[in-house]
């Protein structure tokens, strides 16, 4: 018992003396999480939660431009800036001077050619149905045509939602003249109002609905994705203590004069995986404590805890395994300290990329959506994924643990191989 | 051969060695005995197979072919009972620079099985005897070369080992610290240890050493006692011995 007890004391002396080390392993997850959680927060909030600021400048003469601008201004998805004064040659430069991403523009024959539109659409109903209409008044306007101007920063889907949101209003007020042109030349058009109300509440709704197994509440936002992600990103930087470690026992010799005492190298391994597991579990509490207690008073979202409490503990488990057992490999086949350091820095931000740690993977092409299926860090969040957003169980876990158990049997059988080849086992 | 009058503690029969890389042996049908209490000098030329020797001796590596024999109390001993035994004072710094002399000692000397309360008192007697007790507490990658040597040897012997190997012990320090730790070795042999040694200081082995092999391109080109084998070879001293059975030529 004592000699376990000197082998952990051991490794813990190693590790807080390694001062680089801790720093990567417990400063960096805490300023990651807090840095890219507000970054990515904001952005969430830019398309979810604020108001979209638009340039309008309305030179319709008649009356739906001033429509069009109030079914904007009403739906509470924009914050109009509205210049009327501004000239649609100088929209560009204004748009860009007043720190505004997009601007619409109405032509002075908005209502006109709108009216004109719905006329035709008019004489050709009351054509096929032969009834008699005034048709005196003939002069023919073409369609309008909107200009929507957009910053060239503007994601591009970003922009077509935009646009999506402005058709959406035009279809409304379109359908609601058509109406009343209709009733109009059948002099009726005091009965339209009934039939636009009836056009306009009746129009499909859509539900949405949070894809998770336990109607979880939980809804995906900035930190649910970053504490995890950059608690594992940090978890399997931990290479750089661990790895360089090794390689220096390697090389200094410590490991063959173990070889020669009356002890087993297992004990040496397991003191090493002991105490870097324990490691990275404070990774994840310092981190998840950072995302339930400080990110909120930061006017943040809060970390939602899962409520399997097992199966968090089981994931926490296998991921902090995953990157011990990732640290031993790279220990053991690295020659030098810088090469442990550098290829293990390297690799983990590689794998990072490719797992989603830094871009969610869905939007990544689909090769390397199935590139992403080999990083270890993938798996790990794909493992937290489950627990926090969709509520998963043992069964949805099944996957995580299948593939991290298989990604932790190569890489110590590797390492063990490699130490055999070296005569150190 | 050494005299077989004194009581084996080790025999070493036919040794041969040959790394897999390598075309060649790295030692040749290597016999010898090496008696309880001795201070065995293993001395070569660079290259030699010196310190294959003592690796294969502790277990390090194995051998191609050949037998090993511990003996303790003239009785042969098992593989893990040898490992009990022996100490091994490696060339390289194998120790934690980043911890302290006692807290390097509290590990080895953990993993020779030593009792906490033994262990403590052996750690103090060491530092102490070795001149290490004022820079106890501070980190031995910040001491200079002979510090670390004697680290290196306290290590080697924290748990009173009945053979101790020793690679090189002096190598690189100066000469209070090297006298510091022939005292020391001298001392631990008088009560008991047998020393096996390799070393290039032709002067501190002629000192130092009782019984000597002379290794050249990983054979046994001279054994046995060295007062007798500088008057079977008529030279003056084991330096003279030395060149004149390997030569002038540079090694490797």
């Amino acid at each position: 018992m004592f000699k376990i007890f000197s082998s952990l004391r051991k490794e813990f002396l190693l590790l807080i003396n390694d001062k680089v080390g801790l720093a990567l392993m417990f400063l960096m997850p805490l300023l990651l999480v807090f840095i890219i959680t507000v970054i990515q927060d904001s952005a969430y909030k830019m398309v979810n939660e604020n108001q979209i600021p638009i340039l309008v400048v309305n030179h319709d003469q008649g009356k739906e431009g001033e429509k069009l601008v109030a079914l904007l201004s009403e739906s509470g998805l924009f914050k109009i800036d509205l210049q009327n004064s501004l000239r649609q040659k100088s929209l560009k430069s204004e748009l860009l001077s007043r720190g505004k991403m997009v601007a619409l523009y109405i032509p002075e024959v908005f209502t006109a050619g709108l009216e004109s539109n719905a006329g035709d659409v008019s004489q050709i109903l009351m054509d096929d149905l032969g009834l008699e209409y005034d048709s005196s008044d003939t002069k023919k306007i073409a369609m309008p045509a909107l200009s929507f101007y957009n910053d060239p920063v503007l994601q591009e889907n970003y922009s077509f939602s935009i646009m999506g949101i402005i058709q959406s209003y035009m279809g409304v007020i379109e359908n609601g003249l058509m109406i009343e042109r209709m009733y109009a030349s059948m002099d009726i058009g005091d009965k339209s109002a009934k039939l636009k109300d009836k056009m306009i509440s009746n129009r499909v709704k859509i539900n949405q609905i949070l894809a998770s197994n336990n109607n979880s509440t939980a809804i995906p936002n900035s930190t649910q994705h970053n504490v995890p992600a950059w608690t594992i990103f940090a978890m399997f930087f931990m290479v750089v203590s661990l790895g360089s470690n090794i390689v220096k026992e390697r090389v200094s010799g410590s490991f063959l004069r173990l070889k020669t005492m009356p002890t087993t190298f297992m004990l040496v391994m397991f003191s090493k995986m002991s105490v870097y597991v324990v490691v990275a579990v404070l990774q994840v509490t310092l981190t998840f404590s950072m995302g339930i207690w400080v990110l909120p008073r930061l006017g943040l979202p809060k970390l939602t805890i899962p409520s399997d409490f097992i199966a968090f503990a089981a994931v926490v488990f296998i991921s902090s395994m995953a990157a011990v057992s990732y640290a031993l490999l790279i220990g053991s086949i690295a020659r030098t300290e810088q090469q442990a350091n550098g290829f293990g820095a390297i690799s983990i931000i590689i794998f990072g990329a490719i797992g989603g740690i830094l871009v969610p993977t869905f939007v990544m092409p689909g090769f390397m959506q199935f590139a992403g299926n080999f990083s270890p860090l993938h798996w790990c969040l794909e493992g937290f994924y489950v627990l926090f957003l969709k509520g998963g169980s043992w069964q949805e876990l099944r996957y995580v643990f299948s593939f991290l158990g298989v990604f932790i049997l190569i890489c110590q059988l590797t390492t063990y191989f490699k130490l055999r080849l070296e005569r150190i086992i | 051969m050494n005299s077989m009058a004194e009581p084996p503690c080790i025999e070493i029969q036919h040794l041969n060695h040959r790394y897999k890389s390598s075309q060649e042996n790295t030692l040749n049908n290597i016999s010898l005995n090496i008696k309880n209490n001795d201070v065995f000098g293993l001395l070569g030329p660079n290259g030699a197979g010196k310190t294959t020797l003592i690796s294969i001796l502790c277990g390090i590596i194995p051998a191609t072919s050949g037998d090993i024999t511990y003996y303790q109390d003239g009785e042969p001993i098992s593989e893990s009972e040898r490992r009990n035994i022996i100490g091994f004072v490696p060339q390289e710094y194998a120790f934690y620079q980043e911890l302290t002399p006692r807290q390097n000692l509290d590990y080895f000397g953990a993993m020779y099985n030593l009792s906490k309360t033994k262990l403590k008192s052996r750690r103090e007697e060491l530092l102490d005897v070795l001149g290490l007790t004022k820079a106890a507490d501070k980190k031995v990658g910040t001491f200079s070369g002979g510090m670390k040597r004697r680290v290196n040897l306290a290590i080697g012997i924290i748990h009173e080992p009945e053979i101790l190997f020793l690679d090189e012990p002096t190598v690189g320090v100066d000469v209070q610290s090297k006298n510091a730790i022939i005292r020391y070795l001298q001392e631990i042999n008088r009560l008991g240890t047998t020393i096996i040694y390799t070393s290039h200081h032709m002067s501190e082995a002629e000192e130092f050493c009782k019984n000597i092999a002379l290794i050249d391109h990983g054979k046994v080109i001279a054994d046995g006692e060295l007062t007798g084998l500088k008057a079977k070879h008529e030279v003056p001293s084991l330096q003279s011995l030395f060149i004149k059975m390997t030569g002038e030529e540079y090694r490797d």
